[in-house]
């Protein structure tokens, strides 16, 4: 059998109707296509079985372990849907998962909006724009631990920032002498966000530059033809062409705000009191303080579906808005 | 479903690459057969790390055919990097527990062999203090060894007591005083804090519970006879409470949560610091953080309460060494774990070169070197030699216990629990772990030192 007789059907009218391999490939012979296939497999192989081994594999642990009472040491009883009675009516996660929507709340607006803002106005910049760019991004690309440990240092109560201002006999600066960024449980939370959005604003600002260079000029120079000024030309023409950027940084934040670990761990464990507690601190809490690493798989799968809701809404949207992203 | 061979080439492949990668992990840990014992040890300072292996690893592998292989760790993290080994079965010969509670989990899930034989090869029976040996067996048998023991003590500036002529507090009333002259003169008068670390909270609350509390009516609780809402811990908290209130545990509420080990230590070396309830592992930090090394200063804990006699000693083991269940080489492990803990000479060596705690062995005053601090002489010497012993939270209450008393003391400080509330969390906690039959039998009070 030819490859033309193999691939080849024919349509209810009878006419041939091509249904294999594309025109490209037409006359190779059999074993190339079929090397190029397996070379395919040779490399998105690896990629699966790391896939396998590290996500999909534990992943499905992890839904196994939320059923049972395992401690890590002992085996596994299955406990039903005890873990996932008690999550419901724990405070600690009651107060975590607040925490975590806050959270995304800020960072879907402060940061998004800085990184937004700033990037239009370095869009406009003729010169030094690539000296502004890695100034804003370097933060980004410095290790967690460092720059918590010098937001601490920065924070603290008695040599850091709010003390040097209040010492500099500016009446409206004194009250900064008794400010406890990091002790005060009203304060901790905000400023733990404050200190991650240092870090990550910078990150979105280059992205959102790279978006909005892509933008056709064309366009800025028709609307300025129509007399539009700076605001209208980011209001009608900026955030329309990048909305792709946007949109997907949009969903990568509340992904990643509640995955949120790091910057509050370091900073602050949680504490004071759980004032800055968010769910993967009360996971990381339960699974390796407490032992309790079957409860602790039933916060993760919490996790799991508020990140599947996220995407399942977006794609939902994506769909009824007909965005081409 | 048909199964083609098209399908079959990638799931071949997945299979292969699979199989391959397992190889490649599980042929890392084979590396060890040939007579290595993989040990895995965290340091306060490089001269410690220098010091444990010249005179523990280097001094074992002369002598004996089978080597030591030690890898370093994050002091802080290592209890936590060990359960997770443990759990995943790939834990080193030697597996560290940060005290016997967290050791006799490890046994009894048979996560570490019986040490029974080997304790009467080497005669720990006789070898450790007679508490020390008890809580490291399960059922009468030996399951780890105590590598490490020291107490809760009270710090203090020598320098800075004299300038202000205090004297080192016995009662509540004269510690009171002590911090409210302290507090007067501006200074902190009771370090304290959990910052970059939690735990630091169960020593204060250590310290508070021997103290106030006292060893008797600790024992009632941990055999089951008292309860921790009973009026002693209630007052003994509320205790806790009027410190905080009045400024003088860390500066305030607000402080508490921003004060570290670090800074609690400096305050003390520059006179801001008045006293500071902490543990003999401080020995080696004060003399290095202090400019005049000779100025740092440890006196035995106040009594809190009319019925505590004072100068109790909570006992504490911080390091417990058992051998996993999955050594290659059981008996080399043994060997190290006794030539680590088990020699008094090798291990006051260690001692003398970096302040370290020794292990609970049976020692005198005579035995240690002349290079050792006599600060840490004295302690050493004092707590045999006493019947007024007590209970560290970490190594006699059972872990959710101590995890619960850590965690939830956070809500105290901020005044969003009662002592009522924090105590009877507490003792919720502690009852599913008695029921369950995974608390430490604790040594009776006022029979050992």
């Amino acid at each position: 059998m030819t490859t033309e007789t193999a691939t080849t059907g024919a349509s209810l009218a009878g006419a041939p109707v091509r249904r294999g391999p594309r025109p490209a490939l037409r006359g190779r012979p059999l074993g190339a296509r079929r090397l190029r296939r397996l070379l395919a497999w040779v490399f998105v192989t690896p990629l699966l079985v790391v896939n396998l081994l590290v996500v999909t594999g534990p992943g499905l642990a992890s839904v196994y372990y939320s059923f049972t009472d395992w401690d890590g040491l002992n085996a596994p009883g299955f406990v039903g849907l005890a873990n996932y009675a008690e999550m419901l009516r724990s405070d600690a996660v009651g107060t975590a998962l607040v925490h975590n929507v806050l959270w995304t709340l800020f960072f879907l607006v402060v940061p998004m909006t800085m990184g937004l803002v700033g990037a239009f106005l370095l869009s406009r910049l003729r010169r030094n724009q690539a000296f502004f760019r890695v100034l804003y991004f370097v933060p980004y690309v410095l290790a967690t631990v460092v720059s918590a440990a010098v937001w601490r240092q920065l924070l603290d109560p008695d040599g850091g920032v709010a003390a040097a201002l209040s010492t500099l006999g500016l009446p409206f600066l004194d009250p900064l002498a008794d400010v406890n960024f990091l002790g005060n449980p009203s304060l901790a939370l905000g400023s733990v966000a404050f200190v991650n959005t240092w870090q990550w604003w910078g990150f979105l600002l280059v992205i959102f530059l790279a978006s909005m260079q892509s933008v056709d000029p064309a366009l800025y120079e028709a609307v300025r033809l129509d007399g539009a000024g700076p605001v209208r030309e980011f209001w009608h023409i900026t955030l329309p062409m990048i909305r792709p950027t946007l949109v997907f940084l949009g969903l990568m934040t509340i992904i990643w705000s509640f995955l949120v670990f790091d910057y509050v761990y370091v900073l602050t464990q949680g504490g004071p009191a759980g004032s800055t507690d968010v769910l993967s601190t009360v996971l990381y809490r339960e699974a390796f303080q407490n032992q309790r690493h079957g409860y602790a798989s039933a916060v993760a799968m919490l996790l799991s579906v508020i990140s599947a809701a996220t995407v399942l809404g977006y794609l939902a949207l994506r769909r009824r808005l007909r965005w081409d992203v | 479903m048909r199964i083609t061979k098209r399908a079959l080439v990638p799931l071949g492949l997945v299979a292969a690459a699979s199989v391959a990668l397992a190889g490649c992990v599980s042929s890392g840990g084979s590396d060890d057969a040939g007579g290595t014992v993989t040990y895995w040890g965290a340091f306060y300072a490089p001269t410690t790390e220098e010091a444990f292996q010249e005179i523990f690893v280097d001094g074992f592998n002369a002598e004996n055919d089978t080597q030591v292989d030690m890898e370093v760790k994050e002091l802080t993290t290592l209890g936590q990097l060990t359960d997770t080994a443990v759990a995943a079965g790939e834990s080193p010969d030697i597996v560290y527990a940060d005290g016997p509670s967290a050791a006799s989990d490890f046994a009894r899930a048979d996560r570490t062999v019986d040490l029974g034989g080997y304790a009467e090869e080497y005669g720990w029976q006789d070898a450790f203090l007679p508490w020390a040996y008890e809580l490291s067996t399960i059922d009468g048998s030996m399951r780890s060894v105590p590598a490490s023991y020291g107490s809760m003590v009270l710090y203090y500036n020598a320098a800075v007591f004299e300038e202000h002529g205090w004297t080192p507090p016995t009662t509540l009333e004269e510690f009171e005083q002590v911090a409210q002259e302290a507090d007067d003169a501006g200074m902190v008068p009771l370090g304290g804090g959990n910052a970059g670390y939690q735990g630091m909270s169960e020593w204060l609350i250590t310290a508070v519970f021997n103290a106030a509390v006292g060893p008797e009516k600790i024992h009632d609780v941990l055999t089951g006879e008292a309860e921790f809402t009973d009026p002693e811990f209630v007052a003994a908290i509320e205790l806790v409470e009027s410190w905080i209130d009045k400024g003088w545990l860390a500066g305030g509420a607000e402080s508490y949560f921003t004060t570290d080990d670090t800074a609690n230590v400096t305050g003390l070396a520059n006179g801001t610091t008045a006293m500071y309830l902490s543990g003999t592992w401080s020995f080696n930090s004060l003399t290095e953080v202090f400019e005049d090394p000779e100025q740092w200063a440890w006196a035995p804990l106040p009594s809190l309460s009319d019925d505590v006699e004072p100068g109790v000693f909570p006992l504490a083991i911080g390091t417990q060494l058992s051998v996993s269940a999955d050594a290659e080489d059981p008996d080399a492990a043994a060997a190290f774990l006794d030539y680590v803990a088990g020699d008094v000479d090798r291990a006051l060596e260690y001692t003398a070169r970096t302040g370290e705690n020794p292990p609970p062995l049976q020692m005198s005053a005579d035995q240690f070197p002349d290079e050792v601090d006599e600060r840490t002489v004295d302690l050493y010497s004092q707590i045999p030699e006493t019947t007024n012993v007590g209970y560290a939270t970490w190594t006699f209450f059972p872990p959710k216990t101590d995890s619960y008393l850590i965690t939830e003391f956070d809500k105290v400080v901020t005044g969003d629990s009662t002592a009522q509330e924090y105590l009877a969390g507490m003792q919720d906690t502690f009852d599913k772990e008695f029921d369950a039959g995974t608390t430490l039998v604790p040594f009776s009070p006022q029979s050992e030192g």
